[in-house]
């Protein structure tokens, strides 16, 4: 798909023009991959404790340098819970991009099109009746099965999109209606469940990346290291697909197989996200426009900073949920919503341009 | 030379042995089963203690009752929110307890396990309610691998049933054997004074009861109720029919009010306690340590007028009461089946007196005093 490129860049100055704003880019994902760093390693060095930089960097170094307790505090809690958000928001900004391409519609993400919801439904549908959709599923009935209704969702999602005088449009609204139809699904389970059934739902549907474990992290490690190189392997195409079904379709690009492999995707990184830490909403729709003001619509430098800007977003949010108050660890999703939205709207406000 | 090191060493090994033996005398480890049957070590008086649940203060300070807080270095803020009464009572008594630090609770991941490795806790105690949670969050092996102890203990999920056992493990741990074993003869003495009456009363002659849970606290709002557990428990110990064990299969759900009116219970017994400060405006009975009971007959009179309850058999034949919602975390909830028992079965128990009784509960128990207002009735 280079050809479009070549193309474009036929006249000497344009072609300048176009390396210097690539260059540009370039650097602005840089920048934001070493800010990313940066917030994950003082989610590391910060909390409650007050313990010297030093300290920390000791243990990370050597576990028994400072004493079992340093060693808990490093390795069992704050380094998974930082690690966690880095990688639950590189895959929620990540999921939210692609979703936003391939439906060409700027409110698009796994939780307004009701993947998540049907994720959390799977869930809560194990937690109570044990029904599982994938026989044998053992430890992790749970996951496999927010896994299984996410993709079914996605399915239903797709399947109206093949038929006859769909438009995307249309598609946005059956998200919208799984959405409400897998919330009241989700509601209705807990009617169902006893005391301590009930205690797990709602555990689970309020996000918190204190569930982590170090195999949890290993999961989301390896999922992101399949999807990710997928998604930039697709780079061009969906770049073109943003220009429409048609001009997408006259370049040669198979336009519904990229929408179902990447709808697959989609649905792996957000179940697998809802299933390890509960339904944290947001990040998939604000990290991908944040993004776009950025660095624009093509997808070489709109996918990683979409990825950076969710990572950033949890990660900050990790870091001020736990600071507010020590011995309180505030609601992650609501620290999300908070710091994000301001963010976001000065943003918006600032470019006053159409970016969509 | 060669003696001086040998010197040297055995005077090392014996400060260290002595060092070792010292630090064990501050921590005597014991093991005991807590109340979700898990086999645990905790250390033996501890001086150190979080308590996961802020109510949770109501049993300590029959154990510990010269000081509840003089364990505490870390509790949860329910019982500011939930019971202001109470809360005020103890810490003008004890001012400590305004300066301990709050923590989040276990249910919602918000529990901070660094904070309690930081203070360095030596035991957490946390509410049966909390088990699945904080097995979801692995808080237990974080905690033990960080020297913290945990045990769970429960006055919510199955008061009539844990209470006793919640009551002797603190009073084990806590080296207050002797505290604990008396109060649980008293609510042993307390519970069976009921149960030996009710007993023999035939199933035929048992009223209806419909348990209206935190009844009012949301303006307009009707109802919830309990199922077979809890305060929908209690009604069943003090000889009572609870309307919710038939219909509602855990712990407590949302009732539509029309199934009331169609069933028209004969007695009806709403919870209330000091909620101005969790919802303003909020049209509960109030009742607590701090309770008016002018304010709290018009709140009353006030739930009874809600559309459609004139006509209901419980308000016309004034058969309708408030109860102290606290009783349903505490090891007190005896006093509350007392009333229970006392307002089904006026005859019977007209000689029981629970405001009386929960006033001696005070005086014989706890460090603070009786005073306000825990049960009120439609006039």
């Amino acid at each position: 798909m280079t050809d479009i490129v070549d193309n474009s860049g036929v006249e000497d100055g344009a072609s300048k023009r176009y390396l210097r704003t690539a260059r540009k880019r370039s650097i602005i994902v840089f920048v934001m991959m070493a800010i990313v760093a940066f917030s994950v390693l003082l989610d590391v060095s910060l909390g409650p404790g007050n313990f010297p930089l030093s300290d920390i960097i000791d243990v990370l170094w050597d576990e028994n340098s400072h004493g079992v307790s340093l060693s808990v505090i490093v390795w069992d809690i704050r380094l998974p819970v930082a690690l966690m958000a880095l990688l639950i928001g590189a895959m929620l900004g990540a999921a939210g991009a692609e979703m936003q391409t391939i439906l060409n519609n700027p409110l698009a993400d796994p939780f307004t099109l009701g993947i998540s919801s049907a994720a959390s439904f799977g869930a809560s549908l194990a937690i109570v009746a044990g029904f599982s959709l994938i026989p044998y599923a053992g430890t992790l009935l749970i996951t496999t099965n927010a896994f299984g209704f996410a993709l079914l969702a996605s399915f239903i999602l797709f399947a109206t999109t093949r038929m006859r005088g769909v438009n995307i449009e249309t598609m946005v609204l059956v998200g919208i209606a799984l959405m409400f139809t897998f919330n009241a699904l989700l509601a209705l389970m807990q009617y169902y469940s006893s005391e301590t059934e009930l205690q797990k739902i709602v555990f689970w549907m309020m996000g918190s990346l204190m569930r982590v474990t170090w195999s949890k992290l290993a999961i989301c490690a390896v999922i992101l290291g399949i999807c990710l190189p997928i998604f930039m392997w697709r780079n061009w195409q969906l770049t073109a697909l943003r220009l429409g079904d048609e001009k997408a379709r006259s370049m040669g690009i198979n336009v519904s197989r990229l929408r179902i492999e990447m709808l697959i995707l989609v649905s792996l990184l957000s179940a697998v996200s809802v299933a390890f830490v509960g339904v944290i909403g947001f990040i998939g729709l604000v990290g991908p426009h944040m993004a776009r003001m950025m660095v624009g619509e093509d997808q070489r430098f709109f996918l990683p900073m979409s990825v950076f800007c969710g990572a950033l977003i949890l990660s900050v949010a990790s870091i001020i949920s736990k600071m507010i108050t020590p011995g309180i660890i505030y609601p992650i999703g609501m620290i999300t919503s908070l710091i994000g939205v301001p963010f976001f709207l000065s943003l918006v406000l600032k470019q006053r341009k159409r970016s969509w | 030379m060669n003696k001086i090191f040998r010197f040297a060493g055995v005077m090392t090994a014996a400060t260290l042995a002595i060092g070792m033996s010292v630090s064990a005398a501050v921590a005597e480890m014991i093991t005991v089963t807590d109340l979700a049957g898990r086999v645990v070590e905790v250390p033996l008086d501890p001086t150190r203690v979080i308590l996961g649940e802020g109510r949770q203060l109501y049993a300590i300070s029959v154990i510990d009752r010269e000081d509840p807080f003089k364990r505490i270095i870390g509790w949860r803020n329910d019982m500011m929110r939930a019971d202001p009464d109470a809360y005020e009572k103890y810490t003008a008594k004890f001012p400590k307890g305004l300066d301990i630090p709050f923590f989040g609770t276990a249910s919602s991941g918000e529990f901070s396990v660094e904070q309690a490795i930081k203070l360095e806790a030596e035991l957490v105690i946390f509410p049966l309610g909390q088990y699945e949670s904080t097995k979801e969050l692995n808080l237990l092996e974080q905690l033990g691998k960080a020297g913290v102890a945990t045990m769970f203990i429960d006055f919510r999920l199955r008061p009539t049933q844990n209470t006793m056992p919640s009551l002797a493990l603190l009073g084990k741990v806590f080296n207050e054997r002797d505290n604990a074993d008396e109060f649980i003869d008293y609510y042993l003495k307390n519970m069976k004074q009921v149960f030996n009456v009710v007993d023999s009363i035939p199933l035929a002659d048992r009223p209806l009861v419909f348990v209206d849970r935190a009844a009012g606290i949301t303006a307009g709002e009707c109802c919830k109720t309990f199922g077979s557990a809890n305060f929908g428990r209690f009604v069943e110990e003090a000889g009572g029919v609870n309307w919710g064990s038939t219909r509602i299969a855990g712990f407590a759900g949302d009732v539509n009010q029309e199934a009331i009116f169609t069933t028209d219970p004969d007695v009806i017994v709403g919870t209330g306690a000091n909620w101005g400060v969790l919802r303003k405006g909020t049209t509960a009975v109030l009742l607590g340590h701090n309770a008016i009971k002018s304010e709290n007959d018009k709140q009353i009179a006030g739930l009874a007028a809600r559309p459609g309850w004139p006509k209901l058999k419980a308000v016309q034949n004034k058969r309708f009461y408030s109860v102290y919602h606290q009783f349903y975390n505490s090891p007190f909830h005896f006093i509350a089946i007392q009333q229970l028992a006392k307002w089904f079965y006026p005859e019977q128990f007209k000689d029981v007196d629970p405001s009386a009784n929960f006033k001696e509960l005070h005086d014989k128990f706890m460090p603070i005093d009786y005073s306000g207002e825990f049960f009120a009735e439609l006039k």
